[in-house]
This record gives structure tokens, sequence and C-alpha cells, in this order.
């Protein structure tokens, strides 16, 4: 039960917030979170394979790609990037059309350098459906 | 509406959550319920039928004297669906902290994986 980050309902019940620290430089935590090549190695979720189509990363670009089951199923998912401020803020929503799996969802995730110890830095993420979006 | 809907939709209020976690303490009367909040006794009584609706609190049955007091199962369902959500993130965020490590060779392995058990540490040639 108790894991390594803290994943808990923000106050306003539309977003959920996790925290974990991780112990790489930023900069390279970036880059693993915003190369397709890396995100195929870790996006999961367990058991999953990940296949990218299309990576177009810049603010309004989209990631196509597909999760392959452990059953066998594909989801096809569309990710498309709404802020992208290199190396500490990415935002991006997932969904939009039939063509994809019926999940709406805004992700922010921040990515803190917290000093200290070489390598000591952490990765805030939050979401939140879509619909609750603020801005 | 589902109950999970009917539970989130409940709790999408302040002061309905204020209330819940009054309920926490302990059971009370719908007077000491309105006591903080700057809001009429029928406006309390309608959150707490909206409360009560949603399985989230239940009432005494005597009509005068119906203190109020929380329904943990409710909210157990609220847990169980962001279970979900942690496992999906432990898993994935797991998973990011394993490849980083095989990124940076150099780095400490805190977590040492099934094949290095007895030696703990120590490098191996």
């Amino acid at each position: 039960m108790a894991g390594k980050s803290s994943i808990d309902l923000e106050s306003d019940l539309k977003t959920i917030l996790g925290l974990r620290v991780i112990d790489a430089p930023r900069e390279l935590v970036w880059s693993v979170w915003t190369d397709p090549k890396h995100l195929a190695q870790w996006w999961g979720p367990d058991g999953f394979t990940t296949t990218t189509s299309s990576f177009d990363f810049r603010p309004g670009g989209v990631w196509r790609f597909v999760m392959h089951g452990p059953d066998g199923r594909d989801y096809e998912n569309r990710i498309t990037f709404d802020a992208i401020v290199k190396p500490e803020r990415l935002e991006y929503h997932h969904g939009g059309g039939d063509d994809v799996e019926p999940v709406q969802f805004r992700t922010t995730v921040v990515f803190d350098d917290l000093g200290g110890k070489p390598g000591s830095r952490c990765a805030a993420c939050s979401r939140r459906p879509r619909s609750a979006r603020a801005s | 509406m589902d109950p999970l809907s009917a539970t989130f939709s409940a709790l999408a209020d302040p002061t309905r959550r204020a209330i819940l976690a009054r309920l926490a303490l302990g059971e009370s009367f719908v007077s000491e319920l309105a006591e903080p909040f700057d809001i009429s006794l029928p406006a309390v009584s309608r959150h707490l039928k909206v409360l009560e609706q949603a399985g989230l609190i239940a009432r005494g049955r005597h009509a005068q004297w119906r203190p109020c007091r929380i329904e943990l199962d409710a909210l157990k369902g609220v847990d169980e669906w962001l279970e979900e959500y942690r496992r999906l993130w432990e898993q994935r965020l797991d998973r990011l902290e394993d490849y980083l490590r095989t990124l940076q060779p150099g780095a400490p392995d805190e977590k040492s994986p099934g094949k290095n058990q007895e030696k703990k540490g120590g490098r191996k040639k």
C-alpha cells in the first residue's frame, strides 16, 4: 500500500496529485519523459508495451501511440501537448476523437530540481479531468 | 447516477466536506453542525440530505433527535477508485526509475533487484 510516491486527491477533488522523488538529474528525467524512444521503455503500465506512430513535440503537437495490453488488446491513445517549458514543466491532455480510448484528462508534470546532493531530483505530476480545465 | 458519481458530486462542495470532517469526530445534531457556518439551518439540512442520499452519512430514526453520523463505506469507494490510479502511477514511476537506473550505470542502486540479493551493495565482477 505505502509506495514511494504520494498520490492523492487535491482538495478540489478533481485533481489527483502525485509526487515522487527521483534520483536522477532533472535534464535526464526531462528527456526520458519527452522522447518517444525513451517513453517506449517505461510508459507501461506493467505488462504493456508502447508503440509510437507519431510524435510532434511542440505546443499543440500530438503524440499518437498504441499501448499493447498483456491480453493482446491494443489501446489507441492520443496526447496533445499544451505547454512545454524545458526542463521544468510539461502539460498535455489525453483524448479527443472517436479513434482513441474514451479518456479525457489533463496532466501537468512538474520537474523540480531539489538541489542537494547531485542526482537528487523530483518530479511531481497532477492530472484532472479535461472538463475541469481552468484556463 | 451511479454511486461513485453521487459520492463525488456530494463531496464537490466545501461546506459538505466541512460537515463530513466534523462528523468524522463523532455524531452530531443538525444544530451543532450548522453552528460554524454562516448559512441557514434549512440550507444545512439540504446539504445533509445530499450527503445522506450519497450514503456518506446516516441519520438517527427519531424525528426529534436525529444525530448524524458519517458512513465510511461510501468513502471507501472513493479510495478504491483512487487506488487504481495510485497503482498505475506507482508502477509507471517505478518503471521510470528502473529505466533511469539503466541509463546511469554509476548511480547508487538502493533497490537491488532479486538477482543481486545475496550481495547487496557488493559489486560483482
